[in-house]
């Protein structure tokens, strides 16, 4: 080691940790209930790079509008509320240290959720360790309640893993006759959709449904063809595909290209993206197509027809291109909202006090949870029909009946 | 079995566009003894082009090769020039960082440009499909191999038809001694490096047609090739095509016999056991080599 | 070259400083939001030494080190699973398990990329990598797969709970400096070292150079391993895709190669500098697409400008400056020492 080198080594290195020291604050963290009326910031991680950047900007746009309608309102318990983002980066070592400066740093006074259960993890326990609520409208996998994080709310309808459980009770109250008697299954090894479809598998099987073909493939692939040959190849009477957007266009375009038609088409994301959807696969193959949905624009859910023309007020577009992103984001808000009035308190304690307790009315629907944050409702099955999707079970959320089997592929 | 042998056709047919795309890689390393870690970042740079002229001017993506290969090779030329003739000492290590540095940049622009939403490339053929053995082959795939056969037919016949090529072939077995005898080591290697980076662009179309790409999907590409070429014996042509149809193979047979989500690993283990027994992998030659 | 005593003393005076600072660190600073950076930043010191001790003393580089941190991850979260080992501190004292089967681990990887030199050997670590993520992902019943592995999550509030993580990475820090230290001034390093320079002559004079890479190698694996062990811990709860990241492995190589290849203190200031600096410009311009291009290009800077590192080019520099004052006669041998050193044998 050269002596010069070392000592000028030796002198950034200290002056580097000393910088780094003093630039921090020494005031303890924001715990107390802020003053009456003064101005309050919420703090949010999101994904503005990387692959779940789509998502993480429908969260954006829904958040920014529920904060301009609460503060059209006089704002959040009288507080004015500024929404605060970072960005991610859809990475782990980022959401923690996101989620600690937000809240020490920023000294936030609230927290929202970012997208993804593999990001609501470690986020989730950041937060509970500050003592900090954290209502979050993306993270919904089974591993994300396991952690017992009591502070933690995930404002959806249904635990991720019930979404396809209303596709499974409509398949098992076909007539005999027309219930389909086998079932092919092929899902990204993801959390998100894998747990939905064992649980749809677990129901159907137990429900005199043989499983034809059962296939979990890894979340990078790009290259679809290959797996939907082996769906095809099971030629089963339903399909039953756990997917995000890209796989799920890809799969419906590989089964026109082998002229393959089941007679019923599930796919757990992808055809819940609205117009988006209809482009890419092209708007006669929607047919038939369904998805498990906590929200669909046309919801008769209160304040839903307010959310959608306001939304296309701000953004622009139609009503069939709203992310369900947007809303889950928007019904974090609401929650949040009829929280704070029943506790009459924005205190993180009170808060999470209050969110145990009750039903919540969001543009979803209603909503309670348990304690560990788990929503108690179902998800429902939701079908193109004629260009546009509608619900189509259980019968009480129904507007239509469910089209079967589903019209072929126009090729 | 139908299904086997399916997986087979198709091994083949998408094997021809990890040929192509390898082969390049592996040009650029025969003859400059760098690895091009942004070799998948070009490719997809190559998708996004044609994916552009596609939307704005609604050029079929084959058809746009006509413009993007040439823009393609003249960046290769550039990217030659600026970033890895300067590097003078150390230059297999630096120039892996070096690569991955215009990777990282190349997938940044895409994304400020194009958002990291995926896309694919569209044409009359992607859906339209023809029946053989009892299964549908879609069009785009035999398109594309047919592609792919034409261009590596075109590379091969100028390494070995054409004063040029001789001088390429030089430069890869002996850089000096071919500076002895007269060949211009500089000029051949940008130009290397501009053929590498166009078929970069014409695999770039052929992958865009037939997966969904965003502007990070160069990394799962990228190790991809790079096992390939490593597979077949660095620097070796005729390795990196058959490492390529013979991994895809392998790939997608795995995909049916055993499932999906061990296709890959097969593909890296193919490598492992290859290397056990021949370091040097298919087609290479036992070099003295120096970092 | 003996230095002069005065220096000597300024050495041990910055050494003590040093780590009184970093020793003192959670003390003068109560924010976790800084501690949390502090972590980060101490976590990469000890990953890009460890790193170095293969990459910079042999001249084999790895882009596939962030295999054995996730597995050192993955490996330190199952023992506390199938242990019942409660959160707390006692986990920490399971960290060095983590670290022997990381060991056994790269034992095996390394005897077979190992049989390949240079560009064959940076390719067959990135594959080596996959295959690690791959396992991580397809072996659910172990790992969790895509749902990914909980830790036990410490009952700490969240004022301090960064401190026992910041004096963790610490102590594999420093362990990692020591050994880093020590290997360089052995007969062992030496060895090292020759293989850097021409693995064929270190061979002819009578290294045994598949032995000497296969235990750098090793070192350099376990104590990532450990690292990684402490990071899981940490943020209570990793993924494949992330705790075995490619960009992991490239950001420690280019800390090395900003601080210095083969210098003991290169890695240290490269991950002193990019660390802190990627977090923070992440927090604060993440959202701007463009940041990924502006890393793109501070890295081609480096690269391009100082292909060798800040502490050769600096020590060059300072160097000189002295040789012009003083005139001495070692002006040329020093020269050459600094080529070794920079890990640019002159050709």
């Amino acid at each position: 080691m050269r002596k010069p080198a070392f000592l000028a080594v030796t002198g950034i290195v200290s002056l580097g940790s000393l910088t780094l020291a003093a630039c921090g604050s020494n005031s303890p963290v924001n715990s107390g209930s802020p003053q009456a009326g003064t101005p309050i910031t919420i703090g949010v991680s999101v994904s503005l790079t990387g692959d779940f950047s789509g998502d993480g900007k429908a969260l954006v746009q829904g958040y920014d509008l529920w904060a301009t309608d609460e503060n059209a309102k006089g704002g959040l318990l009288g507080h004015h509320v500024t929404m605060k983002y970072v960005d991610d980066a859809s990475s782990t070592t980022q959401v923690v240290t996101n989620y600690q400066n937000l809240i020490t740093q920023d000294k936030v006074a609230l927290v929202f959720g970012p997208f993804s259960s593999l990001l609501t993890i470690p986020a989730s326990t950041v937060t509970n360790r500050f003592g900090y609520a954290f209502p979050e409208p993306a993270g919904g996998g089974p591993s994300v309640f396991t952690r017992g994080i009591h502070s933690l709310f995930f404002v959806q309808p249904a635990p991720v893993e019930d979404n396809l459980v209303s596709f499974t009770q409509w398949v098992l109250s076909l007539p005999a006759g027309q219930r389909p008697a086998t079932a092919a299954y092929s899902t990204e090894d993801d959390p998100f959709t894998q747990p939905q479809v064992d649980k749809a598998k677990a129901l159907l099987e137990a429900g005199g449904v043989r499983t034809a073909s059962y296939k979990v493939y890894p979340a990078e692939t790009t290259d679809f063809t290959p797996l939907a040959q082996q769906v095809i190849a099971a030629n089963a009477d339903v399909v039953i595909l756990g997917t995000q957007e890209p796989d799920a266009v890809a799969f419906i375009k590989a089964f026109q290209q082998q002229h393959y038609n089941p007679k019923a088409l599930v796919e757990t994301a992808g055809p819940d993206q609205g117009s988006d959807f209809a482009t890419k696969v092209g708007s006669a193959n929607t047919e038939g197509v369904m998805v498990p949905a906590g929200w669909w624009s046309s919801a008769k859910t209160p304040f839903n027809a307010t959310f959608v023309s306001e939304f296309i007020a701000k953004y622009g577009g139609t009503p069939g291109g709203i992310a369900s992103d947007a809303a889950e984001a928007y019904s974090v808000g609401q929650v949040v909202d009829q929280a704070a009035k029943k506790a009459g308190s924005i205190t993180n304690a009170a808060l999470i006090a209050a969110l145990h307790t009750g039903t919540y009315q969001t543009i979803q629907g209603p909503m309670a949870f348990d304690s560990v944050g788990r929503p108690s409702g179902a998800s429902f099955l939701v079908q193109w029909q004629n260009g546009l999707t509608v619900p189509v079970y259980p019968p009480s959320a129904a507007v239509a009946q469910p089209e079967y089997p589903k019209p072929a592929f126009s090729g | 079995m139908t299904l086997i042998l399916e997986a087979v056709v198709f091994g083949v047919l998408t094997g021809g566009v990890y040929a192509l795309m390898a082969s390049g890689l592996t040009l650029i390393f025969g003859v400059m003894r760098i690895i091009n870690v942004g070799h998948g970042a070009l490719v997809i740079l190559g998708a996004y082009l044609s994916f552009a002229l596609l939307r704005s001017a609604h050029i079929d993506p084959f058809v746009s090769l006509i413009i993007t290969m040439p823009a393609m090779f003249a960046l290769g030329v550039v990217l030659q020039l600026v970033f890895i003739r300067p590097l003078k000492e150390d230059r297999e290590a630096l120039s892996v960082l070096v690569t991955y540095a215009l990777a990282l940049g190349i997938e940044g622009l895409l994304g400020f440009l194009f958002s990291d939403n995926l896309v694919q490339l569209n044409a009359w053929y992607e859906t339209a499909s023809f029946a053989v053995f009892g299964f549908h082959i879609a069009y785009v795939y035999v398109f594309g191999f047919g592609l792919c056969i034409a261009i590596l037919a075109g590379i091969f016949l100028v390494l070995y038809r054409t004063t040029f090529g001789s001088a390429v072939r030089a430069t890869m077995l002996n850089r000096t001694a071919a500076q002895l005898v007269g060949v211009n080591v500089d000029r051949v290697s940008a130009i290397a490096f501009g053929i590498g980076v166009s078929t970069a662009a014409a695999g770039g179309v052929i992958f865009g047609m037939t997966n969904a790409f965003n502007p990070g999907s160069h990394y799962d590409l990228i190790s991809r090739l790079l096992t390939i070429i490593v597979l077949g014996g660095l620097g070796s042509l005729r390795g990196a095509v058959i490492a390529a149809v013979g991994m895809l193979i392998i790939e997608d047979v795995t995909a049916v016999v055993i499932s999906p989500v061990w296709a890959s690993f097969a593909f890296f283990l193919l490598l492992v056991i290859v290397l056990v027994v021949r370091p040097q992998g298919l087609y290479g030659i036992r070099v003295r080599e120096r970092i | 070259m003996r230095s002069p005593s005065w220096i000597r003393a300024a050495k041990w005076a910055a050494l003590v400083l040093v780590l009184a600072v970093a020793l003192l660190f959670p003390a003068f600073e109560s924010d976790p939001a800084t501690v949390n950076i502090a972590v980060f930043t101490v976590m990469y010191v000890g990953l890009a030494t460890a790193w170095n001790i293969m990459g910079g003393y042999t001249g084999y580089v790895s882009l596939g080190h962030a295999a054995f941190f996730g597995f050192g991850a993955y490996a330190f979260g199952l023992v506390l699973a199938h242990l019942g080992i409660q959160a707390g501190y006692e986990p920490f004292l399971f960290v060095p398990i983590a670290g022997v089967l990381t060991v056994v681990l790269a034992l095996v990887i390394g005897w077979i990329a190992l049989r390949t030199r240079a560009a064959t050997f940076v390719i067959v670590t990135i594959a080596m990598m996959f295959m690690v993520q791959l396992l991580a992902e397809n072996l659910v019943g172990l790992t969790g797969g895509g749902s990914g592995l909980s830790f036990p999550v410490p009952p700490w509030t969240g004022d301090f709970f960064d401190t026992p993580f910041y004096y963790a990475m610490l102590v594999m820090a420093v362990v990692s400096l020591l050994l880093s230290w020590w290997i360089r001034r052995s007969k062992f390093g030496l060895g090292l070292l020759a293989i850097r320079d021409d693995e064929d002559k270190a061979l002819a004079v009578g290294v045994p150079a598949h032995a000497y890479k296969l235990t750098a190698f090793v070192i350099s694996a376990g104590l990532v391993g450990m690292i990684g062990a402490v990071y899981g811990y940490y943020v209570t709860y990793i993924y494949p895709q992330y705790a075995i990241d490619p960009l992991v492995g490239i950001s420690l190589v280019l800390m090395v190669f900003l601080g210095g290849l083969g210098t003991l203190w290169g890695p240290v200031l490269g991950a002193v500098i990019l660390e802190p600096a990627q977090l923070w410009l992440a927090y604060n311009f993440g959202a701007s697409l463009l940041y990924l291009v502006f890393y793109a290009a501070v890295f081609l800077v480096v690269i391009l400008l100082l292909p060798r590192g800040i502490i050769p080019s600096v020590g060059d520099l300072l160097k000189r400056i002295a040789a012009r004052r003083a005139v001495g006669p070692s002006d040329t041998a020093s020269t050459s020492d600094a080529h070794t050193v920079a890990g640019v044998p002159s050709p």
